[in-house]
């Protein structure tokens, strides 16, 4: 007998012989996620741009709003001023991102292990919690919203989503990629006599680009 | 049966004993549980989301076989291999294997208490594997040789001198100074290279996705992804309990475990891990293995505690049990502390070397009010203590005084009468309201006095007052 | 003394002493049976009680704990109501009984039915009788202590402080960390006494800060326990049953005091 049937048959036995059809059990689970609003936070805000910029700050989170994508290069090149940082960044290799004009910024797309700056693509943004959802692929290293000090990330409006259960129904039925990742605020811990520090492994410094109006 | 009853007893003095942890649990715990609330309070859905929690979690309890295998189908479309581990030891092997299979020489680990159950740190070091801790808590307790003592603050028994003193000596520079932001920049400086030299990343999973296959994980710190996205291998270790049926029940659960465990409201990051890198990924492992493991929860989905099945590791309990806030982790002896783990250490140590935990409990409540899933805490470690009662593993002193009571407390007549010697006798043993030494109960005098009984029961008095009432004036 | 004669209408309610009370504190029972009557009720006192049996149910010794639980039920279950100056018994006789008896065929129903009708006195009294004290008054000032079992297994909270607000002269003071256990956990302080001791040690040092006069609880055990700890460590607090207070004889002697 392997391990996987003992398992197994001590489940069973546990549970007996009685079983449901897993079509009863499908709908059992259903129900369990019917009428989501009386267990979820309501937004903050009855705007979704606004409930989730307010939660997205709230976690020290910076927010710009930039009119249309053509606006994206500019507002970043205000945000590097305002930090002090040199005009250069690695880029997240998305055709969205690579057709704007990056005349006077440095692009890059590699990773260099103290990446100072690195700029992607939002695929969608929660207002119940102010996150952000990205997903791992060819135009998309995981690692870009990790090794940077500065995770810049542009959100557009029109892919604000309410809750979470709204993005879970977004993607169901969809092939997952390798990662979906929910981003919400910038890396912390509380680990050392529980201390808030900002940028812990991943990036100190989470900054959103909301574009649209 | 006294050896281990000792060794609790020892281990609790000496934490009692420890200033410098009395502080650090405090500043830990204290901060937890006053986050909880203001997250609890903020979020009047709380009660009704609990209470759909508890649901969901009895619901993959009661179909857990069925979604075993929707997630081991799923899993293995993605490309994971599924390994089953029914105890520790066989979980700790298949690790080795497919560690020693890839020639993996650095494995990064981000922070699994299912991990440290079954011995991973031990088992990688025996294989001769350089093992590197990512979560900033566990890397300082490898720094200090030490096991965790809380399943989400794993170092809160340091506070930051000590953590301080770490560092110096682990870190190359040492840090250039003992506030946290500088210590943590240290750690980051120090971890960043083995991160991306790896070759294995070796996470836990806070939900297992039964309809897409996928693990999750969840930290503040980002340690998970860069530790399971640049190696070769990502290999998972989960408990079977781990299992929701879909995305959204696991979105269900997060929102009560962030709150109860830190007083957040959602992890900065939230990952789902489906399966290897797929072809044309721009980063990602190219093999992901998931290792299944009972390790007894088969049994307790047979038995009484079932219902500790539910729990979602929070730490909820800890932060609010008096025993803990005043005895740390470590002297709880396993891998889980305080409630939760006065409940699930018999299951994994055996009860015959556990069963002090039970018993250091003063059924307050507290800890059950506040767990997200409404596990009923006190009354499985009563169950304990039920148990530990009939497979005679109580103290043979105990067994025969409460014998000796209960035999007198079914007797009225005879129980009166001895209360009524009892509280004569107790009477004299102190002068001015008080009694400060009792033999029999050193225990109680030896901390605090005992006040002097009045020296007649009440039933004495009563009696004498309903026969002066009933007699003539 | 009983300051009205009871009304013979009134429900037939079978007072609990508990083990505790009978022995070192009778007058926490003699302020129940006056408090039941004031609020209209026959009170008796079954001579067949003995202990509710926690000692056995906390040791894990289920066999004995049932049988004080079948003594128990067939002491007090003819009367109306079942009412302890203690939520810690209450709570064994409201949860504990019915699980323990829960396999029992001749007894199940009968925990069931005697849990239903058991009550701890002060909710008994605002819940059941809509009882207030009247013209009571104390010139102190008071912190109470939320007694575990009662506050989280039957949910006494508002009760006793609603009562309190009745005394005139008693300013309340809150106490920080009101809902934390003292420490006692019947068995545990001896079996722990340390850890009992480092938990009791928080306690007394909150209740020593409100700088209040008397320490009030509904529980004698844990009034025990924390008495002794702040006799011990030479605080001036004096500690009083919730229902001395409210039959007005907190003006004799404290827990610990002699008259």
């Amino acid at each position: 007998m392997t391990s996987r049937e003992r398992i197994f048959a001590a489940i069973r036995d546990s549970l007996g012989p009685r079983r449901a059809a897993p079509q009863a059990i499908a709908a059992e689970a259903a129900v369990l996620l019917e009428n989501p609003q009386a267990t979820r936070p309501r937004l903050a805000a009855p705007d979704l741009a606004e409930a989730f910029a307010l939660k997205a700050k709230a976690l020290g989170t910076t927010i710009d709003h930039v009119p249309d994508m053509a606006g994206v290069p500019a507002a970043l090149r205000r945000y590097l001023d305002a930090q002090g940082l040199p005009p250069a960044l690695a880029l997240q290799p998305a055709a969205e991102l690579a057709v704007l004009n990056w005349e006077g910024i440095a692009t890059h797309p590699s990773l260099a292990p103290d990446e100072p700056v690195g700029l992607g693509l939002a695929l969608w943004g929660i207002a119940e919690s102010g996150s952000l959802v990205i997903h791992s692929g060819a135009d998309n290293p995981v690692l870009l919203a990790f090794l940077p000090l500065h995770h810049v990330v542009v959100l557009r409006r029109d892919r604000l989503l309410p809750h979470l259960e709204d993005y879970a129904a977004a993607v169901q039925g969809a092939h997952p990629p390798r990662n979906a990742i929910l981003i919400t605020g910038p890396s912390g811990t509380t680990d050392i006599e529980g201390s808030y520090v900002r940028g812990a492994h991943g990036p100190g410094f989470l900054h959103v680009l909301l574009v649209g109006s | 049966m006294d050896a281990p009853q000792l060794a609790f007893k020892e281990r609790a003095a000496a934490a009692l004993a420890d200033g410098a942890l009395k502080i650090a649990i405090d500043r830990t715990t204290g901060n937890a549980e006053r986050k909880r609330a203001a997250a609890v309070a903020a979020f009047p859905e709380f009660e009704a989301a609990r209470a759909r929690g508890k649901a969901i979690k009895d619901h993959v309890i009661a179909h857990l076989d069925h979604y075993l295998e929707m997630f081991e189908r799923n899993a293995t479309a993605a490309g994971a291999q599924v390994h089953w581990a029914a105890d520790d030891a066989e979980a700790r092997a298949i690790v080795t294997r497919i560690c020693l299979d890839a020639r993996a020489k650095l494995v990064t680990r981000s922070k699994s208490m299912l991990g440290e159950e079954i011995g991973l740190p031990h088992a990688l070091a025996d294989a001769g594997i350089e093992r590197v801790e990512t979560d900033l808590a566990e890397h300082i307790i490898q720094l200090a040789g030490e096991r965790p003592s809380h399943i989400v603050w794993p170092a809160m028994h340091r506070t930051r001198e000590q953590v301080a003193q770490l560092f110096k000596v682990g870190h190359v520079p040492p840090p250039a100074a003992e506030d946290p932001a500088t210590m943590v920049q240290s750690a980051r400086r120090e971890l960043r290279a083995k991160f991306l030299g790896a070759d294995i990343g070796i996470s836990g999973a806070n939900f297992l996705v039964a309809d897409t296959g996928a693990t999750c994980t969840v930290t503040n710190e980002g340690n998970a992804e860069l530790t399971t996205t640049p190696p070769r291998v990502h290999i998972v270790t989960a408990g079977i309990e781990k299992l929701v049926p879909s995305t959204a029940h696991a979105f269900a659960l997060l929102r009560l475990l962030v709150r109860s465990a830190t007083g957040g409201e959602m992890t900065q990051y939230t990952t789902f891990h489906h399966g290897p890198r797929r072809e044309g990924d721009a980063d990602g492992p190219e093999e992901m293995h998931i290792v299944l493991v009972d390790n007894g929860r088969t049994r307790m989905l047979g038995d009484e505690f079932r219902a500790m099945l539910r729990c979602i590791r929070c730490g909820a309990c800890m932060n609010h049990c008096v025993v803990y806030r005043q005895i740390g982790g470590h002297a709880y002896g396993g891998t889980y502390p305080g409630p939760m783990g006065a409940v699930l250490t018999p299951v994994l140590d055996g009860l015959a070397q556990s069963r002090d935990l039970a018993h250091a409990c003063t059924m307050n409540g507290r800890c059950a009010e506040v767990c997200p899933v409404g596990i009923p805490l006190p009354t499985l470690l009563r169950a304990w203590r039920t148990r530990s009662w009939r497979e005679r593993l109580e103290p043979g002193s105990l067994r025969v005084g409460l014998g000796l009571w209960a035999m007198v407390a079914r007797r009225p007549r005879l129980y009166r009468l001895a209360s009524r010697i009892g509280v004569r006798a107790l009477r004299l043993m102190g002068r001015r309201g008080w009694v400060r030494s009792l033999p029999l109960a050193k225990g109680w005098t030896a901390y605090r006095d005992m006040p002097r009984p009045a020296g007649r029961t009440f039933m004495e008095q009563y009696r004498a007052e309903q026969a002066g009432r009933r007699a003539p004036e | 003394m009983p300051a009205t004669l009871p009304d013979p209408a009134g429900p037939r309610v079978g007072l609990f002493v508990t083990c505790l009370v009978d022995a070192i504190r009778p007058g926490i029972g003699f302020a129940a049976l006056q408090l039941l009557e004031e609020a209209g009720c026959r009170v008796e006192v079954p001579q067949t009680q003995t202990c509710c049996g926690q000692p056995a149910l906390n040791s894990g010794d289920d066999r004995d704990a049932a049988a004080l639980a079948r003594q128990t039920i067939a002491a007090f279950e003819h009367c109306d109501h079942v009412v302890l100056p203690s939520g810690s018994c209450a709570g064994t006789m409201v949860h504990a009984y019915p699980e323990l008896l829960a396999d029992d065929p001749d007894w199940a129903a009968r925990a069931r039915t005697m849990a239903a009708k058991t009550h701890e006195i002060t909710s008994f009294l605002v819940d059941v009788m809509g009882y207030r004290p009247e013209g009571r008054r104390l010139d102190a000032t008071a912190t109470y202590h939320d007694s575990c079992a009662g506050l989280r297994e039957l949910g006494i909270a508002a009760q006793p402080r609603a009562l309190l607000a009745e005394i005139d002269g008693l300013q309340m003071r809150p106490l920080e960390g009101n809902d934390v256990c003292c420490g006692f956990g019947g068995t545990f302080c001896v079996k722990y006494p340390r850890i009992s001791d480092a938990i009791t040690t928080d306690k007394a040092l909150a209740i020593e800060r409100t700088g209040a006069e008397l320490l009030l609880a509904g529980d004698l055990g844990c009034l025990m326990n924390m008495a002794g700890k702040l006799h011990r460590r030479g605080a001036a607090t004096r500690c009083f049953h919730t229902i001395e207070v409210l039959a007005g004889r907190a003006d004799g002697p404290a827990i610990g005091e002699e008259g």
